[in-house]
């Protein structure tokens, strides 16, 4: 097992390169972007580092899988173009200890870019408005995390199956795009589909389900936890059927699903949507990659 | 054991629905023995790679088997790589690391000792050059930086892809060197080349490979032997003459350009008798010259088929004007 040798490679060369401080410096500027929206968007003092919060969750949808789709879609297909992947597997590296330590690798370059991004982001919190409840941001924190590196999973495993960089651009955007516009949508049709109609402020459990089986709705249920309140999707699409002025406390998913909320509707099984989605792709990708002539 | 040992090795690229088919490599049985210095010759294209590739385990044969000092290259390619020291074609480093750190990600990923600034001494690269991210390298500094990451650990196969390329003079020297060290220690050493040359000066054995397939594997005195063209005689003559002045006993071939006659002599005795036939029967001779079989020619006869033919042929209808139009027929002045 060379997986940790090749991680370390990994590793070494992002922070050679300028891609882990350009990222760090994007998520920071977002941070910083957020904060001054807190700011200027709350009503009340004592509710703003709560709504930085909130609003950290939210943004957090859109850039958390950007960055770490630019950070890993390249990890295998990269060094398969310049030819390095010929140097490292003529070392006794195995090809799964390639995959899995290219994942590693850039699981650890993900989480150290929105780490140090998000400590940045709350020492201003904490200078500009005040130190917000420190259980929270650290739950949000690895929340954040967790994200990254499913993502990060998602784009090794792209990067591992395809053999030029330009399919794997185009399977990183593709899929983000279904993430964020589409998931939503076809659980509404696979709803529509099987009970006859659009899912109205209340719905049978598993469409929820349905719906936080994406790596962002899994991230927005893990979140949903530790802002205390519900994030919104970044895209609200408008296809459930809910009267336009239901108060926001009506939308809360207890109030969705009818009874007690099942295991899989906890926040808790979002953890593990996302640790599935950071396991299973990079899996699928290593036996593609298995087979494949370099 | 053998080092190397193939059986009906077959690479098959199916071109889908626009490309053609290809076969890279067509049911090659190739046999290293350890301790030699193999080789690999063939012109661009038939298949070397492709072969030294499934060798790798960098890609994977379409039928047929091949083992490595006696390890199955697929299901033990871990090991392989543990006891093999490779420099492969179209690689690449990492070129945001220094030379010396790539070396230093060698030496550790072969769980090895070595000292790199022995090893980068060994392959001529400075301790400058080697504190220099590779990125900056020239395409020689890299294949030395390559050659020298080969060596880690002393390895009891190295298979060499093209080492040449893109090395000056100087480099090619020391890559001979360094081939004749690593063999003289007991290595095997493999290696692939386009040009005869470099094969020429260090291999104990030469295998051909010629569209997929190996056409002839000997040593390289025995190739120029079978091949049958050992030497050449030139003969600038006073005045034109016809290709039938020469007596056929140990010539394959006689080539007229004006007054110049080259003759191709299987038996490099003919040479002198030639001379003095032709001054017998009065000729007189302007210039005399002599030289090797080129390596080239070997090449091609092996590779073409019939090479010495061939590369008469084209010249032939330009410059013999004066001869009879009869004899300008491709073969006709082949005497052997």
């Amino acid at each position: 097992m060379t997986w940790a040798q090749v991680a370390r490679k990994d590793f070494e060369d992002a922070v050679r390169s300028k891609m882990l401080w350009g990222l760090v410096g994007v998520f920071v500027a977002f941070m910083a972007f957020v904060l001054v929206v807190a700011i200027n968007t709350a009503d009340a003092a004592e509710a703003t580092s709560e709504a930085a919060l909130g609003l950290t969750a939210n943004f957090a949808q859109l850039f958390v899988p950007l960055i770490a789709m630019i950070a890993g879609y390249l990890a295998v297909v990269g060094e398969r173009r310049t030819g390095s992947l010929r140097i490292l597997l003529g070392y006794p590296h195995s090809r799964r200890d390639v995959v899995f330590g290219k994942f590693v690798g850039r699981s650890t370059v993900i989480a150290v870019t929105l780490a140090i991004g998000s400590a940045v982001s709350i020492l201003l919190v904490a200078l500009v408005i005040k130190s917000p409840d420190l259980a929270n941001v650290a739950g949000l924190l690895t929340a954040i995390v967790l994200f990254g590196i499913s993502v990060a999973g998602l784009a090794v495993g792209i990067s591992a199956s395809v053999t030029s960089r330009g399919r794997a651009m185009a399977l990183a955007i593709g899929s983000m795009l279904v993430f964020w516009l589409v998931w939503d949508a076809m659980a509404a049709g696979v709803y529509a589909a099987v009970t006859g109609s659009l899912p109205g402020l209340t719905a049978e459990g598993w469409y929820f389900l349905l719906k936080r089986l994406s790596p962002i709705g899994a991230f927005r249920t893990v979140a949903e936890g530790f802002v205390g309140g519900r994030v919104p999707p970044i895209f609200r699409l408008g296809i459930e059927e809910i009267p336009p002025n239901t108060p926001s406390e009506q939308l809360v998913l207890s109030k969705r699903v009818a009874g007690q909320l099942p295991f899989y509707l906890k926040n808790w099984f979002g953890a593990v949507t996302l640790a599935a989605w950071g396991v299973v792709p990079t899996l699928v990708g290593y036996l593609r990659f298995r087979r494949m002539d370099l | 054991m053998a080092a190397i040992r193939t059986n009906g090795l077959t690479k098959h690229y199916d071109g889908g629905i626009m490309g053609a088919d290809v076969t890279a490599v067509d049911d090659l049985d190739l046999v290293v023995q350890e301790g030699e210095v193999y080789g690999f010759l063939g012109p661009n294209g038939a298949g070397k790679s492709t072969t030294i590739d499934m060798l790798l385990d960098y890609s994977r044969p379409t039928e047929g088997t091949v083992e490595v000092l006696g390890h199955d290259a697929i299901a033990e390619s871990e090991a392989v790589s543990e006891r093999v020291g490779v420099l492969p074609e179209g690689y690449g480093l990492y070129d945001r690391l220094s030379g010396r750190r790539n070396l230093e990600f060698a030496i550790e990923w072969q769980d090895a000792d070595d000292d790199p600034a022995a090893l980068l001494e060994r392959v001529g690269l400075g301790a400058d050059d080697a504190s220099r991210p590779v990125a900056d390298y020239s395409k020689g500094m890299t294949q030395r930086l390559g050659l020298a990451m080969a060596l880690v650990d002393d390895p009891e196969l190295l298979i060499l892809d093209e080492p040449s390329s893109g090395l000056d003079p100087n480099g090619i020297r020391l890559l001979r060197e360094i081939v004749r060290e690593e063999a003289d220690s007991g290595t095997t050493v493999f290696f692939s080349s386009h040009i005869l040359g470099q094969v020429e000066a260090v291999c104990d054995r030469v295998g051909i490979l010629d569209d997929g397939e190996l056409v002839a594997v000997d040593t390289v005195d025995g190739l120029r032997e079978a091949a049958g063209a050992s030497s050449t005689l030139e003969l600038t003559m006073s005045n034109g003459v016809t290709a039938d002045i020469v007596d056929a006993e140990g010539v394959s071939d006689v080539e007229v350009r004006g007054p110049r006659l080259r003759v191709t002599c299987t038996d490099s005795r003919a040479k002198a008798r030639i001379v003095a036939d032709l001054l017998d029967s009065g000729h007189e001779i302007v210039d005399v010259g002599s030289e090797s079989a080129s390596l080239e020619e070997l090449f091609a006869a092996y590779t073409n088929g019939t090479a010495v033919e061939e590369s008469t042929d084209g010249a032939d209808g330009a410059d013999d004007a004066d001869e009879p139009p009869q004899d300008e027929t491709p073969g006709s002045e082949v005497v052997a």
